[in-house]
């Protein structure tokens, strides 16, 4: 069996397209008809109850941009008859996570609030993509607002669904960018991630993820969730996919103020450099979660299940079997306290950053007829927001309350200084552990199954417990499939690395895609694309 | 588990977030933030010292990577309609929405 | 009445008179422009938009903060704060709260009831932050117009330092000639380009004590404010000797009804649960940069009166008028220097004709086509002689309209002062032999006729002649 354009490599379709072995459109077409064969129906507001069949299919997609797609890719197709210069992701397939506003597209933010918003403007990122020739495919599943870790929160149902197992969440919030990646839907996807938003779902469906340093990629068109915590970042089958779509993505924007100046690196180019004398730590804060029994508020500590820890040592040994030196027990006291430092800092920004969406501007508004003002605002937020997005917004009430702020949000951000120290403890080179990198499980277990978790917000935020961590500190962190656990689910493994050490950590990815190519679990594939001619 | 934030808390915070509730979701919705502040409560056990500055953004802003500031250049943006046409209710050009009433002072 | 005394306390917004808003790069000034025209995605708040810090919002800021004896901070912070209105568009507004641009400062101003004393007014709040958007009541509905949103504004408060309504009218009045002179806002009021909140309480004379005060919004002049606030005066005096407390109000001034509107309480009551803005870094000025800043910082209206008043010898009312603006002060000085004269012959000439040519004409003293050389210059050929006062006069209005250097006119157009006696004697005697009723009547007695005889000399010589000279020939010919 040959293997079909939808589940070619980014970087060989490219390098195809520029030989004119393919042309864009049939890249397209391949993809579409993957969608079709196992997406089952978009995401919607209105739903009714799932077939059986919807429990078997991805859910990816909110809005499938087809037309869009096929024009470009003829626009694409002309280019190449006429020999002109092509972007660096010419006739590489993309979906979007769908929080980025893209110009004359529905950008729902998976909530009702905004299910008939039509953006007047295209986020940095994604314009970048489409100038470098990617072609879009569709707008992707989330978590309504980005606020949740398993997908199940979406306003758009019914929700994404892992492509290993459909009765497994895809996690979240990028879901639907894992899923359809995963399911060959495309071959990258832009994500977010506040607290491992990318990595977790990267993680849970198989895929490359990565979270750059915060600043490296422009905000600009992203709805933000926390906004001193969110990354754009790519998602994608494999290392050098992923470099390139950071490539195209990363670099300073006047638009944004925090990005930064700092030049971008080749980051394809310098894959092939290898590990040998980078210096890898392991900690064993990464090892164990510690979580609050929600019965009794006592503090408890589990550590994490066997396989996922032997997985981090199998990458481990791969590493240091190319030349990378590993350093064990290095000490990350303050790993345990980033949940509830997110809690707090996460909450206080997104309650402000969700008061724009009363009703009077774009969006939502209540069909109620209203007295006044006030009235207007409530019905139309009560109506249009989901649960979780009202209890981010009234814990953010709670405390940023003037009251509350000092003993909350200001001992939270002290407490996000700690996580950061921990970081340059160890990373800095000066240090006796001068690390190049920290590797980690990404999340603490497998996919879990629909509707374990979801509703217990506390115990759905602890999925993010090895992620969240990279956030407060602004440092990258990289996630890469490194195995299948016992129930035949993907593992994923995490690097996270100090500022703007990106190129650093695609090399060790690298060299570990490399170093298990032979890897019996390479050859596993989805379950929804197993049974597919 | 101890109620933090009773109804009475909670039903300040649903007026300030401009939200109205139902019972079903104020129940839950309550219970939640009472559990999510317990793990917060972790928080006020960690030694911080004296001068422990906040960290706004984890990365260091260094000047060498800070951007300029703006030049005051006019730009003109080219697609007002299109903000326009998201509006749920215009007339005029104007954004309309249900009114603020004053009194008159006696 | 006179037992309470009033304590005031102003809170003024400056809008600034940048080219373009503070975050993004709409252009800050739509006066008079259709609604909704001037805005983008970042000021109109669109889902996903960030802001971005116009610098010259933060020059134009530390001038200020440099004239109000403000402390300029070299690192300062943007907060949001946080509330809903249909005119702010993000639910919050970008602002600064406690780590402001400017920390502290004052104002001196002087106590028109009581010349020579000066009251120190203090300043409690000094920081950048954004506008909002205008709003109108329709009826049952409320329409909003988002072109003001994202002009860059400076709040500046003061203390509860001010003692009537007339020192609140000076401290404004003050306020605005200071904006203009830095060159930093237009200042107008009715424009909205300062506007003002009053912070009005009353308390027995003698007590230090404060009371509860009510604040007055929406006043658009500064004799509004003025009038606001005696009325509101005379409400608190008549409330606390009916024996009831003063409450915590907000008052709304009607500019067509002249009177105080209470609004709702329940749009007053607020936490804004401030916290430093996350899409801004923290705004760093080096000292170099204030230096450059400040480099060209000009002397202030009432150091330069002063100066004027013992270099120039001028009197208190000319140096107040020629310091009211800025290029007006320049101008006198550059023209005074040309010249080199008697400074309060240029002063004379400034007030009593280029000011009124100004003000016919709209123009500023800086782009008036009268440079000061032409102004010495016309005033040097005037003392030569060489022209009359009236010449002079019609000679400045010439080189504003035409931009012609005076020397070159009076060249052109043979405006010399005709001095030759019999030139003069010519024309004398052609007048008299074409009117011989008026001659009759001079002589029968008429004696004050000499004066349109006079005027009917310089009108045959086109106003060229000496006019003292044509007089005492007249007198001499006609009483022979
Ligand atoms: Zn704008």
């Amino acid at each position: 069996m040959t293997m079909q354009l939808c589940d070619t490599p980014a970087h060989e379709l490219s390098i195809l397209l520029r030989k004119k072995k393919i042309s864009a459109k049939e890249i397209v077409e391949s993809c579409l008809e993957r969608v079709a064969a196992v997406d089952g129906r978009p995401g919607s507001l209105d739903p009714g109850e799932n077939s059986s069949q919807d429990n078997q299919s991805v859910h990816a997609m909110i809005t499938l941009t087809a037309e869009k797609a096929l024009a470009q890719a003829k626009g694409l197709d002309d280019k190449v008859a006429r020999g002109e210069p092509l972007g660096s992701l010419a006739g590489v397939p993309f979906t979007v996570k769908d929080i980025f506003c893209v110009k004359d597209t529905l950008t729902t933010a998976a909530s009702r609030m905004l299910a008939n918003f039509r953006a007047p403007y295209t986020a940095t990122t994604v314009e970048r993509m489409l100038a470098q020739d990617g072609l879009m495919i569709g707008k992707v599943n989330l978590d309504e607002y980005t606020f949740g870790s398993s997908n199940e929160s979406t306003a758009f149902q019914p929700a994404p669904r892992n492509p290993w197992d459909t009765n497994r969440v895809p996690g979240g919030s990028s879901g639907g960018s894992a899923a359809s990646v995963a399911a060959g839907e495309a071959a990258i996807s832009l994500g977010t991630d506040t607290a491992g938003s990318i990595r977790q779902p990267a993680a849970f469906c198989g895929v490359v993820g990565i979270k750059p340093t915060y600043g490296r990629v422009s905000r600009y068109g992203l709805i933000a969730f926390a906004s001193s915590l969110d990354c754009p970042g790519p998602l994608a089958r494999n290392v050098t996919d992923a470099a390139m779509l950071l490539k195209a993505i990363a670099g300073p924007d006047r638009q944004d103020a925090t990005a930064v100046t700092k030049a971008v690196p080749d980051y394809v180019g310098v894959l092939d450099q290898g590990v040998k004398g980078l210096r890898i730590g392991l900690s064993e804060d990464y090892f164990k979660i510690v979580y609050m029994d929600a019965e009794t508020g006592e503090m408890l500590q589990k550590p994490v299940p066997d396989e996922v820890r032997a997985a981090v040592y199998h990458a481990a040994e791969i590493l240091k079997a190319q030349g990378a030196e590993i350093i064990e027990d290095v000490p990350m006291p303050n790993t345990r306290y980033a949940i509830p430092a997110f809690f707090v800092i996460s909450r206080v920004e997104a309650a402000s950053n969700l008061h724009r969406f009363d009703g009077a501007k774009y969006g939502y508004r209540t069909a109620q007829p209203k007295r006044d003002l006030r009235e207007m605002y409530q019905a139309t937020r009560n109506e249009a927001f989901g649960l979780q997005p009202k209890l981010r917004i009234l814990m953010g009430m709670y405390v940023s309350a003037a009251q509350y702020s000092e003993q909350y949000y200001s001992r939270a951000l002290k407490v996000r200084t700690l996580i950061r120290r921990d970081f340059e403890n160890v990373f800095d080179p000066g240090s006796s552990y001068h690390l190049d990198a920290l590797l980690t499980p990404t999340t603490p277990t497998t996919a879990f199954e629909m509707g374990a978790v979801y509703g217990d917000s506390v115990l759905m935020q602890y999925a993010d417990q090895f992620t969240v961590t990279a956030n407060h500190a602004g440092i990258p962190g990289m996630t890469f499939p490194a195995g299948l656990g016992a129930d035949g689910l993907p593992l994923g493994v995490q690097l996270l690395g100090p500022d703007f050490s990106e190129p650093i950590l695609l090399r060790m990815g690298r060299v570990f895609e490399e170093g298990t190519q032979a890897e019996a679990w390479r050859l596993q594939k989805p379950q929804v694309l197993r049974g597919l001619a | 588990m101890k109620e933090e934030i009773s109804v009475e808390v909670f039903n300040h915070l649903v007026g300030l977030a401009a939200l109205e509730l139902d019972a079903e979701q104020a129940t839950y919705l309550r219970r939640e933030l009472n559990l999510q502040l317990q793990v917060i409560h972790e928080l006020e056990a960690i030694p911080l010292e004296e001068d422990l500055k906040i960290n706004a953004h984890g990365v260091k802003y260094e000047a060498s990577i800070t951007p300029q500031l703006r030049a005051d250049e006019w730009i003109p943006y080219e697609d007002v309609e299109a903000i326009l046409s998201q509006v749920p209710e215009l007339r005029d050009r104007f954004v309309v929405v249900p009114n603020i009433p004053h009194e008159k002072l006696d | 009445m006179s037992e309470y005394e009033l304590v005031i306390g102003l809170e003024t917004h400056i809008q600034l008179n940048t080219v373009t808003k503070i975050f993004c790069a709409c252009k800050a000034d739509s006066w008079e422009m259709e609604p909704n025209t001037n805005i983008c995605p970042v000021c109109a708040g669109l889902p996903g938009v960030l802001p971005v810090l116009n610098e010259e919002v933060l020059r134009k800021g530390v001038l200020l903060a440099y004239a109000m004896h403000s402390e300029i901070r070299n690192v300062s912070f943007f907060d949001r704060k946080n509330y809903f209105y249909p005119d702010l568009p993000k639910g919050y507004q970008i602002t600064q709260y406690d780590m402001s641009l400017g920390n502290g400062g004052y104002m001196d101003l002087f106590i028109p009831e009581d010349a020579g004393a000066t009251r120190r007014v203090s300043i409690t709040k000094l920081h950048l932050e954004e506008d909002a958007g205008k709003t109108k009541n329709a009826g049952s509905e409320r329409l909003i117009d988002f072109n003001r949103c994202g002009v860059p504004l400076i709040e500046m408060v003061t203390g509860p330092d001010l003692r009537s309504a007339a020192e609140a009218a000076q401290y404004l009045t003050r306020l605005r000639q200071l904006l203009r002179w830095l060159g930093v806002s237009e200042a107008d009021m009715e424009k909205g380009h300062l506007r003002c909140d009053a912070n009005v309480s009353i308390r027995p004379v003698g007590s230090t004590q404060l009371f509860t005060k009510t604040e007055i919004k929406n006043v658009n002049s500064i004799e509004n404010v003025r009038s606001a606030i005696e009325l509101e005066y005379e409400r608190q005096v008549r409330e606390v000797e009916a024996g009831n407390r003063i409450q915590a109000w907000t008052l709304d001034w009607d500019d067509e009804k002249n009177e105080l509107k209470k609004m709702r309480s329940k749009e007053t009551e607020a936490d804004y649960r401030y916290f430093r803005e996350p899409d801004l870094l923290p705004v760093r000025l080096s000292d170099e940069w204030i230096q450059a800043v400040l480099a060209d910082f000009p002397e202030l209206p009432l150091h330069r009166k002063q100066r004027f008043l013992t270099d120039y010898h001028l009197t208190e009312y000319d140096a107040d008028l020629l310091t009211t603006d800025r290029q007006l002060s320049e101008y006198f000085e550059s023209a005074v220097k040309v010249y080199g004269g008697d400074p309060k012959k240029i002063a004379n000439y400034l007030m009593n004709d280029v000011l009124r040519m100004l003000n016919e004409s709209g123009k500023s003293a800086a782009d008036t086509r009268l440079t000061p050389q032409y102004l010495a210059d016309i005033v040097k050929m005037a003392d030569a002689g060489k022209i009359n006062a009236s010449t002079a006069k019609n000679l400045l209005v010439k080189v504003e309209a035409s931009g012609q250097a005076p020397n070159e006119i009076v060249a052109a157009e043979g405006l010399g002062q005709v001095r030759d006696d019999a030139a003069i004697r010519a024309v004398v005697e052609k007048v008299i032999a074409g009117n011989p009723k008026e001659v009759e009547a001079y002589r029968a007695g008429k004696e004050s006729l000499i004066g349109w005889f006079t005027g009917q000399v310089m009108r045959e010589m086109r106003g060229k002649a000496d006019p003292k000279l044509a007089q005492e020939i007249l007198k001499e010919i006609l009483g022979s």
